[in-house]
């Protein structure tokens, strides 16, 4: 493992060499051999720790990260004057349209051999993304737990960390942020939002062409079916087993949707989902024809008056939209009272990273007390924390302390339930069962 | 009834500036022939007759073609055939085409006839289905006359109509279409700076001068 | 000084001599030396041709061997047909490939016939300068802006729907609408239409603005008044089948696009399936690199669908001709003129209101505070769109400008070097440069451009600019052929003789092209480079492509935008996607005034 790791170093010594003078790059292999021998020997982490500091300073790192909110991307913008400051790395915001194309771009880079001189340095990712690239072994591994910020987050008694929609991440990706279903309405429309999965159904007959959701793929979209799936198997549990021996039945039934999905079990979990879908789908917005491609163009409809119901998962972005104009002043926020999908985004860094020392410097200080606590701020993106308050100093929790929320944010404490994430491998059975029911419009 | 184009109290200007005054009328089949230096307002006149005065020019009076005002008719509207100085032959449509373009429609197959019985009538007999760009000068020159006359203007206009051919062919050229006038009892006003033209013409010309 | 006071002695000494051109005989004249020059000058329609046959081809041949089967990258050596299989079995299909012919078929047809409306009615009248001076602006605008603009204007929220709500609507939420977005791609159509309408009206205007043909015609359509013939009559009977011959390339480039662009689509169209083009572009996206086989054969069937609809154009042209050659000669003079000339002004009017109010719209949304639904106007105006965008716009306005004047200087000097080499020979380009020249527009850019990825990988030597150059050279093969197209009939109409005179006072070539040329074509240069600044700063899917996604540019960031979260900012991306083209030609419109006033005091 070692070895492998500093043979890497090697080639991409020798790529320096060559982009640097003859003298100056001598010099540079002489004090590198020896801070590389000291790495052998020595396997303390803070020291290994300064070798990155060393190694990663003053380069560039290509962050791909999904750019469609304007929020989310003059928050990485004041990462990058950070990092800047700190270490003169040139942080490069790769904007996606959809973080499949970073995955696709390093799949890529391995089957054509480049094992050293990716282009992605760090990619935000979780989920299906995430299963993906750990599968086909694309992430850089062990590198995320031995971050210095990373005991902040309480890994030992917060799976949350550690855990990707069930799926270990083995030191493959470091926390960034939390976030939760939350639901919003606009009040000139309605008073009288749906508060769990059967109400939305009588709403949207109420009030036909008012809600929708973005077209799977999309996170969004298949948050929203992975919510309903959620509450849907619980329910039917609890109606076909209502009189059996509760306990460890129903805890084998539910823990189908945290284990992969196996061809057997598909039919029968994703059934309760069609026959709800179909009740749903002929009162929803364009009739259920036609779904918007992003959940940003489902906030964008509740601005247009078109929508009166929509949801996010990161429940902060309400408010600050509403503080730039791009929803109404009638927006509220709430949580459905049958649970809340909860899940942890994180940032990776692929295997054949260029510039794998400075994305972990980056990562690291993503994990600062200080970068969180700015992202925290409803008014910077409002991305809920991953660090936990036990583990920090006074001065630093105080970073934390927020103002008087906004009307239209979510209320302290309003998410009673949460659910958590179906095992990744659910999301294909989905989409796919999805896209062949109603992916064409009749 | 006799035909005529009648010209009363023109006065053209350009820019407010007068260009020329005219009353005059002519009968079918007699020429009335305008001569006068470039800039003295010859062309405009004309293009004032058939309805295309260009923006910067405009004209008080009126004219009248066989006792009907036709002052304020669009151009498409006067029966006022033009003959240039070039043939202005369609490239895109071969010579019977450029001549049953200009006929009224009707029956295919007279229309067709009548064509080829212009066409031997001036000599170019069997070069109904050529592409006018083939023809030599004259023949181009008879075409665009046939085309003219076989559209059935009740007044036909003349704008140097022969100052691009060469001596022999300009006699000859010239005396077909004063022929074709006087044969058809057309009015006809023509605009020339040769003096074998307005002699041959044997009609009344007015000399204008450049007054400005 | 010399400069100028040359170029004085040089008017005074030509431009008494009778006109006539010679362009033959210069050439003869100019072709015994041969210094460096000469040569550079000589092999540049070879490096021409180079530059745009190996990308275009190469990205052709790095489609066709995946779409059979053959992908080392994907470990597949098994040539077959399971990509072309993948692709008949995909739900919808069938859907997909209607929409693309639909789309493009009918914005194209729309777009021409409204077109010849317009020339028709309005021939030899002084509306049609107005009518071109209203739509020119809009040919500057980038297809995806103008897509945004149109979605705004047309969504159940947009203006128009604003305009009649509450009072007649008595809507007081937005209505259920199927605009944009809507199945039928008539979203799409429009938008289309209203974009390429103002291209072919200019390209038909340019082409009656060449000198002689333009005299020619307009005195054919005199004569054809004179024997009766009403305006609109005369228009179809005479100018158009001389006119025609001029308008196909323009009029197959618009074809080719409309059935394969992305922009459009993907902004207005319906995903429920997406039209062909888009569909490609998402499967090479995608995660699952075996669709890569799917979208190769995907892109294959684009470049049939395209060449098919051309080779139907074509077929549909002489089927046209057919049809009418016989009405073109019975004599008829009047097909309700007054009727269609009513229905074209009422078209023209509708077009430029749509235009004017999507404009508008997109003003407003750029610095609207609230804006609820139903009410015309923002409830109130706030500078805070464009301050948040300026603040994140430094890096792609950086890239916009930067790849756009390095691509507009290497396609400017590449066609001069051309068009001059043309002098030099004494006769134009072969034919099959020219059509080589032309090529980018009327293959799908879709089909090859994979394909050009593809191999810009294999060959990617790892520096850190790289990218650039792969979107610089991508950009050319789209900013080359309007470069050239817009420059050529100027450099070809350069009186010949003025570089005679100058040669025969002991000029050399070189200086002959700098110092006499150049400065002639000063202003027809400038033009042609805010045309090709203008298509560089609208590419999307080469600049995404090449640039493997690492460079965004102003074009980028509206089309991430475009669907997202904000109307404010997209509109921001949208007009700062239009006022950047609108800049350079405003220099090129006011810079050779300026400069030929102070040369000659």
């Amino acid at each position: 493992m070692h070895s492998i790791k500093s043979l890497q170093h090697n080639t991409r010594r020798n790529f320096y060499c060559v982009a640097f003078c003859v003298l100056i790059s001598l010099l540079y292999v002489l004090i590198m051999n020896s801070a590389v021998a000291a790495d052998v020997h020595d396997n303390e982490q803070s020291v290994q720790w300064k070798n990155i500091e060393t190694h990663g300073v003053k380069q560039p790192v290509y962050f791909h990260a999904w750019g469609g909110d304007a929020q989310i991307n003059a928050y990485i913008q004041w990462v990058a004057q950070q990092v800047k400051a700190k270490y003169q790395i040139n942080l490069q915001h790769v904007k996606l349209s959809d973080t499949s194309e970073a995955v696709s771009r390093v799949l890529a880079e391995k089957s054509a051999n480049n094992h050293s001189q990716g282009n992605v340095d760090l990619v935000w990712i979780n989920g299906a993304n995430f299963s993906t690239m750990a599968q086909h072994s694309l992430l850089l591994k062990g590198w995320a737990d031995q971050l210095p910020n990373f005991k902040f987050t309480d890994p030992d008694n917060n799976p949350a960390v550690t855990l990707d929609f069930g799926v270990p991440t083995l030191g493959m990706e470091s926390p960034w942020g939390q976030a939760s279903m939350t639901f919003y309405y606009d009040r000139m429309a309605t008073l009288t939002p749906p508060q769990n999965l059967n109400e939305l159904v009588t709403w949207t007959q109420q009030n036909p062409g008012r809600f929708s959701y973005p077209k799977p793929p999309d996170f969004l979209g298949l948050s929203f079916l992975k919510y309903a799936l959620v509450v849907l198997h619980q329910e039917s549990l609890i109606a076909s087993n209502g009189l059996q021996s509760k306990d460890q039945h129903v805890h084998s039934y539910q823990d189908a949707l945290y284990a992969p999905a196996t061809p057997e079990n598909i039919t029968e979990v994703l059934q309760p989902l069609w026959i709800f879908l179909d009740e749903l789908h002929p009162n929803l917005w364009r009739k259920g024809k036609h779904f918007m491609q992003t959940g940003l163009e489902m906030r964008r409809l509740v601005d247009d008056t078109e929508l009166s119901l929509a949801f996010t998962f990161s429940g902060p972005e309400i408010p600050a939209a509403v503080k730039r104009f791009d929803l109404p002043q009638s927006i509220r926020s709430y949580a459905m009272a049958d649970g809340s999908l909860s899940n942890t985004h994180f940032v990776g860094i692929p295997y054949n990273a260029s510039h794998a020392e400075s994305a972990q410097l980056v990562a690291n200080f993503l994990l600062s007390p200080e970068a969180q606590a700015y992202k925290q701020q409803a008014e910077v993106w409002g991305d809920k924390t991953v660090l936990i308050a036990s583990r920090l100093t006074a001065p630093q929790k105080n970073l934390f302390k927020t103002q008087t929320s906004h009307p239209s944010a979510l209320s302290f404490n309003s998410i009673t339930r949460t659910l958590s994430e179906p095992h990744p491998s659910w999301v294909e059975d989905i989409t796919l069962g999805w896209q062949q029911r109603y992916g064409v419009a009749p | 009834m006799q035909s005529s184009l009648h010209i009363k109290n023109l006065q053209l200007f350009r820019h407010n500036e007068l260009l020329l005054s005219l009353n005059e009328q002519v009968n079918g089949g007699e020429i009335l022939t305008l001569m006068g230096p470039s800039g003295s307002g010859k062309s405009s006149l004309l293009n004032w007759l058939t309805g295309s005065l260009p923006s910067g020019f405009h004209a008080d009076g009126e004219v009248w073609l066989n006792d009907s005002n036709i002052t304020f008719t669009p151009a498409h509207q006067r029966h006022v055939g033009v003959l240039y100085q070039d043939a202005l032959l369609f490239s895109h449509l071969s010579v019977a085409g450029n001549i049953a373009f200009a006929m009224p429609p009707g029956n295919k197959k007279q229309r067709l006839e009548k064509i080829d019985a212009a066409l031997e009538q001036v000599g170019l007999k069997g070069l109904a289905d050529r592409h006018p760009d083939n023809l030599s000068g004259g023949q181009q020159a008879r075409v665009a006359l046939l085309r003219v006359l076989l559209s059935e203007p009740k007044a036909i206009l003349l704008d140097e109509p022969f100052s691009k051919l060469d001596s022999q062919l300009r006699e000859d050229t010239r005396q077909l279409v004063f022929e074709q006038i006087r044969y058809h009892k057309l009015p006809a006003i023509m605009v020339t700076h040769d003096h074998s033209d307005a002699e041959a013409a044997v009609g009344k010309i007015i000399t204008l001068s450049k007054l400005a | 000084m010399t400069n100028i006071q040359n170029k004085n002695s040089i008017d005074k000494a030509v431009i008494p001599k009778s006109k006539g051109k010679n362009n033959s005989q210069s050439g003869s004249q100019l072709n015994h030396s041969t210094d460096w020059f000469t040569r550079m000058v000589k092999f540049s329609p070879k490096f021409l041709l180079l530059l745009l046959i190996v990308p275009v081809f190469g990205g052709l041949i790095g489609v066709l061997l995946p779409a059979f089967g053959w992908a080392p990258a994907l470990s597949q050596y098994d040539f077959g047909f399971q990509g072309f299989n993948a692709l008949w079995q995909t739900s919808g299909f069938g859907q997909m490939i209607g929409l693309s012919i639909a789309t493009g078929l009918v914005s194209t047809l729309l777009a021409f016939v409204v077109t010849l409306m317009i020339l028709a009615a309005f021939f030899n009248s002084v509306w049609l300068d107005r009518i071109q001076q209203i739509l020119s602006p809009i040919l500057v605008i980038p297809h995806a802006a103008a897509a945004i603009a149109v979605g705004f204007l047309i969504a159940p929220s947009g203006m128009i729907s604003r305009l009649f709500s509450p009072w007649l609507s008595g809507w007081e939420l937005a209505p259920n609408g199927i605009f944009p977005h809507d199945p039928y791609g008539i979203s799409i159509i429009l938008g289309l239409t209203l974009k390429e309408l103002p291209f072919l009206l200019l390209m038909a205007l340019g082409a009656l603005a060449q000198p002689e043909l333009g005299k020619k015609l307009r005195s054919q359509h005199k004569v054809a008044l004179n024997l009766g013939y009403c305006p609109m009559t005369a228009f179809f009977k005479v100018i158009l089948p001389s006119l025609y011959p001029l308008l196909r390339l323009p009029l197959l480039a618009v074809l080719a696009y409309a059935s394969s662009s992305v922009e459009m689509p993907l902004i207005l169209g319906p995903n429920t399936p997406p039209t062909l083009a888009v569909a490609i572009m998402q499967w090479f996206n995608d995660v699952d690199l075996n669709l890569r086989i799917k979208a190769s054969a995907g892109a294959l069937l684009q470049l049939a669908l395209t060449g098919g609809l051309l080779a139907l154009w074509l077929l549909g042209e002489k089927l046209v001709k057919c049809l009418f050659c016989e009405s073109l000669t019975n004599g008829r003079r009047e097909y309700g003129g007054a009727y269609w000339q009513t229905i074209t002004g009422v078209v023209t009017v509708s077009v430029i209101v749509f235009i004017g109010l999507a404009l508008l719209g997109l003003v407003f949304w750029s610095i609207a505070g609230f804006w609820r639904f139903p009410t015309a106007l923002p409830d109130s105006f706030t500078l805070l769109h464009w301050q948040s965008a300026a603040m994140q716009v430094g890096e792609p306005l950086f890239n916009t400008l930067f790849i756009g004047i390095i691509t507009t200087l290497i396609a400017i000097s590449l066609t001069l070097l051309c068009l001059e080499s043309e002098q030099i020979k004494g006769k134009l380009l072969s034919r099959f440069t020219s059509l080589i020249i032309y090529i980018p527009l009327l293959v799908p850019s879709i089909a090859f451009l994979f394909g050009l990825v593809w191999i810009q990988q294999l060959l990617a030597v790892q520096v850190s600019f790289i990218s650039y150059i792969n979107v610089i050279i991508a950009h050319l093969l789209f900013v080359l052929p309007y470069v050239f197209l817009s420059l050529a009939s100027s450099y070809r109409q350069l009186d010949s003789r003025f570089a005679i005179v100058a040669a025969s006072l002991g000029t050399k070539p070189c200086k002959v092209f700098l110092k006499v040329k150049l400065p002639q074509l000063f202003a027809p240069i400038l033009i042609a480079a805010a045309l090709g600044l203008a298509i560089s700063f609208g590419q999307y899917l080469p600049t995404l492509l090449a640039g493997g996604g690492r460079i965004t540019t102003i074009t980028t960031e509206a089309i991430t935008l475009a669907n997202g979260a904000s109307r404010r900012t997209s509109a921001v991306y949208a007009l700062m996607q239009m006022l950047l083209p609108l800049i350079g030609f405003i220099l090129a419109w006011v810079l050779p005034k300026f400069i030929y006033k102070t040369a000659h005091r």
